[in-house]
Order: structure tokens, then C-alpha cells, then sequence
């Protein structure tokens, strides 16, 4: 622990997590670019343990970074922080923007502390557990996933569905695994590997702001309410309305931790997943999607949580829980530490550094993080002209860098123009993202499910985990409008 | 034709960005050569972070020392490869776009998903391959390779493996197998997967039976004894898992290997190529690349020029053949 808490190892580590913050607030450049950006410079330090502290710190505050522009401008930095645009965004347009990032922020740590925790006393037997997941149980979480589309839709849920359905339409483009067939290409090569989520996800949220602000011709100040000025928050505060939500933070963060360890689902799933178990167990449900504490608190907890539990497969079996993981598997490779069974009996020492590393990086994350809200803050005070702009110029190459493709940049303006659309005829766009996002999943998992089991639903209605997300399924949307059906009578 | 230079504006952008993050190129010293004269893009099909995406940075960094230019990796990836494939044919001729051509090359053309072949390109150096090897859990019943395949004879159709999307190297790997072992191709059943990662997490939890991918993307599970590789699909045993047999060992006459090399646009100039066969030979002959290669399980197997050529040729014919019988052809 001593030899990490070192300038040598400190600065890099430090200036890392600064990177991590730019790059995760910067919208379209995700955490999983921030990681594959770090890892070959982290080969230039001298100390290997430098490296592998620059890595961890990048994949933790590149998550968190990317709630701040999806709280101040409801752009998403990283597809993980698409459930931040909902509460957060709401609550900055009360004006108390800072105060939700203050949150976030102690949030992501303490999701963070706690995802760690978890992967340092009982990693093992939750990677177990999670290889008792085949395609037949990530088809029920993806349609549990799917169902919050009902949640997140804020009142309509018909055009919640219907914007559901719509993403996964759009998701079924290109070339699908299961056949080698390609759908709706028209023999395009770019076509071929989909329409890319983040380039889809930019131009909603993204662009068409800037179409919605440069039409409805608003008023050129970022703050929005008189109120904005009034936001006299401090860590204090947030930490205090953390301490009274403090049963969501646990909820939330065993959740994302959870779900995160699922080599098949991360930090974006988690941070729904969270939100909707929140939404659908809290008294003040209703009062979620419009600026309601909770619902900052359970996807951010759940979203940097996730990042720790895809450490615990990446750990245990050397199998990557997400993308992120995948990247710190390879550069793992090149500092020669092959983690896998073997790994916690041949080299402990390396095992518990790593859990120092990720332990400490939470708690650096309190002082960058605030930076980095500090730093974007400034945005409200810029004039709307810039920061629109702004906005644009960082979308496009957010969309070009994803694969070095102007196709990408197309599909950004076409979505930018789409969604504006779509909100003009108040289609909520959140649901649609999470077709996007769960329609792949649901499809991939059914179908090869059904392979596996010669084409017999059977699998999916008997196995033992199928059977309780079933049960999860049902309390969540069956139970509750029956018991509202007998209860004035009852009464 | 505006695009081109739209498209390299933006590429050194980011290449300047890649600079920023310390890949910081080297001021050109001998311009008595005449190639390389500028920046040389170097592009990846795959995306960053995967293990070609390493690979071709480390080439990216030797080629630059050895060449005195900046070489910039750009990932083009989409299309199963076929995007940063075609980026890398359609490129001016003038060596100062390569590409990292990965296995995808000699089978994307039969499976309509491209109209690249090998020959659209000036080959350079074959950098590797990775031979496909089938491995169980250690408590299944099968020792051996002969063993596996006679339970597939027993039961058409009910044995499950993975590794890949369908069609992907290693799906083809296995259905070249059961060719080779007069075994029909549906027999043992493909479950298509995102990469073999996933496969592996669906084996160890015993949710199918068996995986074909290269031996160092399972060899974790196999040191920690979860996993026995019956047989690796290669001439010879492989040089670094001299314990795992060959499938020619069970009489069973079929190679598959993953490749990986350095190739130019078609029209390049014979001067500019023989300048890169000899650059990277003297890479691939250096202690540092035999060091990178470990590191990652990578298999060293070099073929420069012509002989890289003779490769790709006999990979393309054995592919359309496997293709075609497994009901991918287009």
C-alpha cells in the first residue's frame, strides 16, 4: 500500500483520472476510448504498478465524468450515464445542477467502495454464480431491462413502448451473428457491423438540443431559472442527502455490482437496472424523471459499481466483464499478470495490489471528480451560442473517432434530426436507446437459446434463475395494477 | 474526389491527438530515401484494445524507429473487418497507407460480405498465426481428440461447441474438422457467440459441450486445469504447448490457423515494398518482437513477399471449399 502512495505513482495517477474526467465528459468519447487511449501510454512508466493505477483510475472517473454532461446539457458523456439525463438533467433545470453532480459524485464513490468491497471479500463465489448464466437468463434480464422502457417513458408508457420498439428495430441493422445474414444493409459495408450506439446516442441527445435551441431561438444564458444562481450546495449537503437515501446507495450498488459481474451485461445495463428496481420500489415513484434525489442516486451508485464488478470475472476466470475490462486484459497481458483461477494462489501480492489501486482510486476520485464539476460548471456561465457549439464540434468527433468513420458522422446528424422529431411529437427518447441497447440482447440470447436447447422453450420457463427474474417480471408489472384493481374495495 | 482528403484531415487530427497521448513521432532525419516521405498511416480493421489492435501499434512503433517517419494506427473497424479492409485497398498506391490484414481477408469475398481478395493487395510480411484448437472441461468424458469426435458420430447433432459468430475463423476451423473426419458438418451443433471470451465463461458453466479458438485465448483455463485441449489444428505440435497433439496425430488431415500481416494497396512501387520487407523483417528477427509476442500467446510465423502471397492463395482455396460445404457461401 506504501509504495502506491508515492509522487511517482501519485502525479500519473492523478493526471490519469484528469484524462479520464475530459474524456468521459467529452460526449461520444466513452470510457472504453479513454482506457484503450491510457493503456500505451501507462507502458512509458517506469514502475509498473504507475501503469496499471493510471488504467484502474481511467476506467472509474471516465464513468462518473460522464454524468456531468448528461446532468448540465442531457447529453450523455458514456453510454453508461444515459439514465443521468433523466433526475439529474431535471434537477439542473431547477437549477440545482450542482447539487446532483455533488451526489453523483459521492455516489460513484461510495457505489465504487462498495463494488470493491465486493470484489475483494466475495468475488469467487459471485463469479460463480454469475457462470450460471446462459443465453436463457440474459434473455429474461434483457426483457426485464426492456420492460423499464414503461418506467423511464415519464407518464406515457404507449409511446414508451412504441419508442422502444422503435430502437429495436433499428438495432436489428447489419450483420446478424446468429446467421451470417445480412439485414437491411442495401450492401453497405458500414452498415454491416450495425448502426454504432454511440454515434445514435450523440445525435439524439446531442444534437438535436442544438436543433431544439437553435429553433426555439432561446434566450442565450445557460442558467435557466433565476434559481440557477441560488444553488448553494456543498459536499455537506449532498453528503446529507446521501445519508437519508442511504438504503438506495446499498440497493443500488449491490445491483450494479452484480449485474456488472455478469460477463454479459456492464455499467450501462446496471445503471437502468438500478433506476427501475428505485423507481418501482420507492414510495415517491411517481416523482421520478422529474428531479426526484433517488433517481440520481441508484444509477450513479450502480454505474461505477458495475465497473468493479467487471473486474470480479476479469479477476477470477480472466474472462472481461465488459468492454473496459476486455482492453485492461490485454494491457494486463503486457505487464505479464495473467489473471485467471490461478492467479489468487500464485501471485496474492498482486492480487491485493490491484485491490489497493481500485480501493484508493475511489477515494481519489472525491478531489478530480470535484474538479471536473468545478471545471464544467463554468459551461452555465458561458453564453448558449458557445456551448451549443461546443457541443456540436465535440459530438462530431466524438461520432468520427468511435471508428475513424464519416459514416458514423451521418448517421450522428441523421439522429440528430430524428430526435428532434421525436420530441416535437413528445416521444420520450430514453426508451428508444434502451431498445437499442436490449433489443440485440433479447434477440441474440432467444435465438441462441433456443439453438442450445434444440428449439424447446422449455429452458426458459424451468431453469432456476429464469424462473425468479420471471418472478421479478411479474411482481413488477402483474401485482401491482391487480392490488390497485381490489384495493378501493378493500378500503 | 473530395473525401480522401476530408477523410486524412480528420485521420491526422486524431493522429495528433494519438501523438498528444505519447506516441510522439520522430522529426524526419534521412530524406535521402525517398520513402517514407511523410506520415504513414498504418490501419487496424479491429478495434482498439484487441489483441490486433496491439499488435499493430507495436509495428507502428518499430516501423517508425526504423523508418525515421511517424507511423499513425488508425482503427477503421466495422463490416466484420471488412470496412478497415477496404479503407486499406482503396488507398493511393505509395506505401503511405498499410494495413493489418487479419484472417477475415480470405473468407470474406465467399461470404458475400466483401469483394476484397487477398489479390487487391501488395502482401508484405506475415506476422503470425494462431492454429485452432478444440478444448473441453476437464471432467467430460473425452480424452482425446478421437474420443470427441466418435461421440459426435454417436450423437449427429447433439453436441454443442462455440468460439465465434457463425461463420466466423473458428466456427469454419470446426466445420473444416468434421469435413476433413467425414463427419456432416451439422453434427456437431455451432452455438454462435460474440467472441470466445463468452464462449469460454459458457463452458466453464457447462452450459455447452466444447471450443474451438486458438489455444492462448483459452490458456488460463487450461493451466488452471478447468479445461483439456484435445488437439490444435496445425502440421506440427505448437512450439510453445508442446503437450497439446495435433489433429493429424489422430489422423484427421486439416490445418486452421488465425493469421495476421502487413499488407499495401495493389499498385504499390516494388522499391517501397522491398524498403518494408526489409524493415519489417528486421522487426519481426528482434528480441523485442519475439518478447511482444510472447507476452501476448501470440505465435510467431513469418512469410515475407511472395511467399506470403503462396499463403493467402492456398488459404483462399481451402476456405471456399469449407465455405461452400458449410452453407455460407454467397
Amino acid at each position: 500500500m506504501s509504495e502506491l502512495l508515492q509522487f511517482h505513482v501519485l502525479i500519473p495517477w492523478i493526471l490519469g483520472m484528469l484524462f479520464g474526467i475530459f474524456v468521459g465528459a467529452t460526449p461520444g468519447l466513452t470510457a472504453t476510448m479513454a482506457v484503450a487511449l491510457i493503456v500505451p501510454v501507462s507502458f512509458y512508466m517506469p514502475d509498473p504498478n504507475t501503469g496499471l493505477a493510471m488504467i484502474i483510475g481511467v476506467s472509474f472517473t471516465a464513468i462518473f465524468a460522464g454524468d456531468i454532461p448528461a446532468t448540465y446539457l442531457r447529453i450523455p458523456g458514456t453510454p453508461a450515464s444515459a439514465a443521468a439525463t433523466l433526475d439529474g438533467h431535471q434537477l439542473a433545470r431547477q437549477g440545482r445542477g450542482p447539487f446532483a453532480l455533488k451526489v453523483d459524485l459521492l455516489c460513484s464513490c461510495v457505489g465504487g467502495l462498495i463494488g470493491v468491497g465486493l470484489l475483494m471479500t466475495i468475488a469467487p463465489q459471485l463469479a460463480r454464480f454469475a457462470l450460471r448464466f446462459s443465453n436463457f437468463e440474459y434473455f429474461w434480464l434483457a426483457i426485464l431491462g426492456l420492460s423499464m422502457s414503461a418506467v423511464v417513458s415519464t407518464g406515457n408508457t404507449r409511446r414508451g413502448f412504441m419508442a422502444a420498439a422503435l430502437g429495436m428495430l433499428l438495432a436489428t441493422i447489419g450483420l446478424d451473428i446468429i446467421s451470417g445474414a445480412q439485414r437491411f444493409t442495401f450492401g453497405n459495408a458500414e452498415l454491416m457491423s450495425g448502426l454504432g450506439f454511440i454515434p445514435v446516442m450523440i445525435g439524439l441527445f446531442g444534437v438535436s438540443e442544438v436543433i431544439r435551441s437553435v429553433v426555439a431561438g432561446l434566450d442565450n444564458t445557460m442558467g435557466k431559472t433565476p434559481a440557477g444562481s441560488a444553488d448553494e450546495s456543498n459536499l455537506r449537503t449532498a453528503g446529507g442527502a446521501l445519508w437519508s437515501h442511504k438504503g438506495t446507495v446499498a440497493k443500488s450498488s449491490l445491483t450494479g455490482t452484480v449485474i456488472g459481474a455478469l460477463p454479459g451485461a456492464g455499467a450501462d445495463i446496471a445503471a437502468w437496472a438500478a433506476y427501475g428496481l428505485e423507481q418501482r420500489t420507492s414510495k415517491r415513484g411517481a416523482q421520478f424523471g422529474t428531479g426526484e434525489v433517488a433517481g440520481v442516486i441508484a444509477p450513479t451508485s450502480a454505474n461505477n459499481a458495475a465497473v468493479a464488478g467487471a473486474w470480479i470475472p476479469a479477476l477470477v476466470f480472466g474472462i472481461p466483464g465488459d468492454a473496459v475490462t476486455a482492453i485492461v486484459l490485454g494491457a494486463l497481458m503486457m505487464y505479464e499478470i495473467r489473471p485467471g483461477p490461478l492467479i489468487f494462489e500464485q501471485n496474492p501480492e498482486q492480487v491485493s495490489q490491484i485491490f489497493n489501486i481500485a480501493l484508493i482510486t475511489q477515494l481519489l476520485l472525491l478531489p478530480c471528480g470535484y474538479l471536473g464539476l468545478r471545471l464544467f460548471g463554468w459551461i452555465l456561465k458561458l453564453p448558449r451560442s458557445l456551448v451549443m457549439t461546443g457541443v456540436l464540434v465535440f459530438s462530431t468527433v466524438g461520432a468520427f473517432s468511435l471508428r475513424n468513420s464519416l459514416f458514423d458522422v451521418t448517421v450522428m446528424a441523421v439522429f440528430g434530426v430524428v430526435g428532434y422529431f421525436l420530441e416535437a411529437k413528445r416521444m420520450p427518447l430514453a426508451p428508444l436507446i434502451l431498445g437499442l441497447i436490449l433489443g440485440p440482447m433479447v434477440e441474440e440470447n432467444f435465438r441462441t437459446g433456443l439453438i442450445k436447447s434444440e428449439g424447446s422453450f422449455l429452458p426458459f420457463l424451468t431453469r432456476p434463475i429464469c424462473l425468479v427474474l420471471l418472478a421479478l417480471l411479474m411482481l413488477a408489472f402483474v401485482v401491482p395494477p391487480l392490488l390497485r384493481r381490489f384495493k378501493p374495495r378493500q378500503t | 474526389m473530395t473525401r480522401p482528403s476530408v477523410f486524412f484531415r480528420a485521420t491526422s487530427l486524431v493522429g495528433g491527438l494519438l501523438a498528444l497521448s505519447g506516441c510522439a513521432p520522430q522529426s524526419a532525419s534521412d530524406s535521402a530515401n525517398l520513402y517514407p516521405t511523410k506520415t504513414v498511416t498504418l490501419i487496424c480493421p479491429w478495434s482498439p484494445g484487441g489483441g490486433t489492435d496491439r499488435l499493430t501499434r507495436f509495428m507502428a512503433d518499430q516501423l517508425q524507429k526504423e523508418l525515421g517517419q511517424p507511423f499513425v494506427v488508425v482503427n477503421r473497424t466495422g463490416g466484420s473487418g471488412a470496412v478497415g479492409h477496404s479503407a486499406g485497398a482503396l488507398a493511393p498506391a505509395d506505401g503511405h497507407t498499410l494495413t493489418m490484414a487479419t484472417f477475415e481477408l480470405s473468407t470474406m469475398h465467399w461470404m458475400g460480405i466483401s469483394e476484397l481478395t487477398w489479390e487487391n493487395y501488395a502482401p508484405i510480411l506475415q506476422m503470425n498465426a494462431d492454429a485452432a484448437a478444440i478444448m473441453v472441461r476437464s471432467n467430460s468424458p473425452w480424452q482425446t481428440l478421437d474420443e470427441f469426435l466418435d461421440a459426435v458420430r454417436a450423437n449427429p447433432g447433439k453436441l454443442t461447441m462455440s468460439g465465434t459468430a457463425a461463420g466466423g475463423a473458428w466456427d469454419l476451423a470446426r466445420a473444416g474438422l468434421l469435413l476433413a473426419a467425414d463427419i456432416p458438418v451439422d453434427a456437431l451443433r455451432w452455438i454462435p457467440s460474440k467472441g470466445s471470451a463468452p464462449s469460454v465463461v459458457d463452458l466453464l458453466g457447462g452450459h455447452i459441450d466444447a471450443i474451438c479458438c486458438s489455444v492462448p485465448e483459452a490458456v488460463t483455463q487450461i493451466e488452471a486445469g478447468e479445461f483439456r485441449a484435445l488437439a490444435a489444428m496445425s502440421p506440427q505440435r505448437l512450439k510453445d504447448y508442446p503437450d497439446i497433439p495435433t489433429v493429424h496425430e489422430a489422423g484427421v488431415e486439416w490445418n486452421a490457423v488465425g493469421w495476421r500481416g502487413l499488407v499495401a494497396p495493389k499498385d504499390t512501387p516494388p522499391q517501397v515494398l522491398t524498403t518494408l520487407q526489409q524493415a519489417t523483417s528486421r522487426i519481426v528477427a528482434s528480441p523485442e518482437y519475439a518478447e511482444f509476442m510472447r507476452k501476448n500467446g501470440f505465435a510467431i510465423e513469418v512469410r515475407v513477399g511472395a511467399e506470403f502471397s503462396e499463403f493467402l492463395s492456398a488459404q483462399d482455396t481451402q476456405w471456399r471449399d469449407v465455405i461452400s460445404a458449410a452453407g455460407y457461401a454467397r
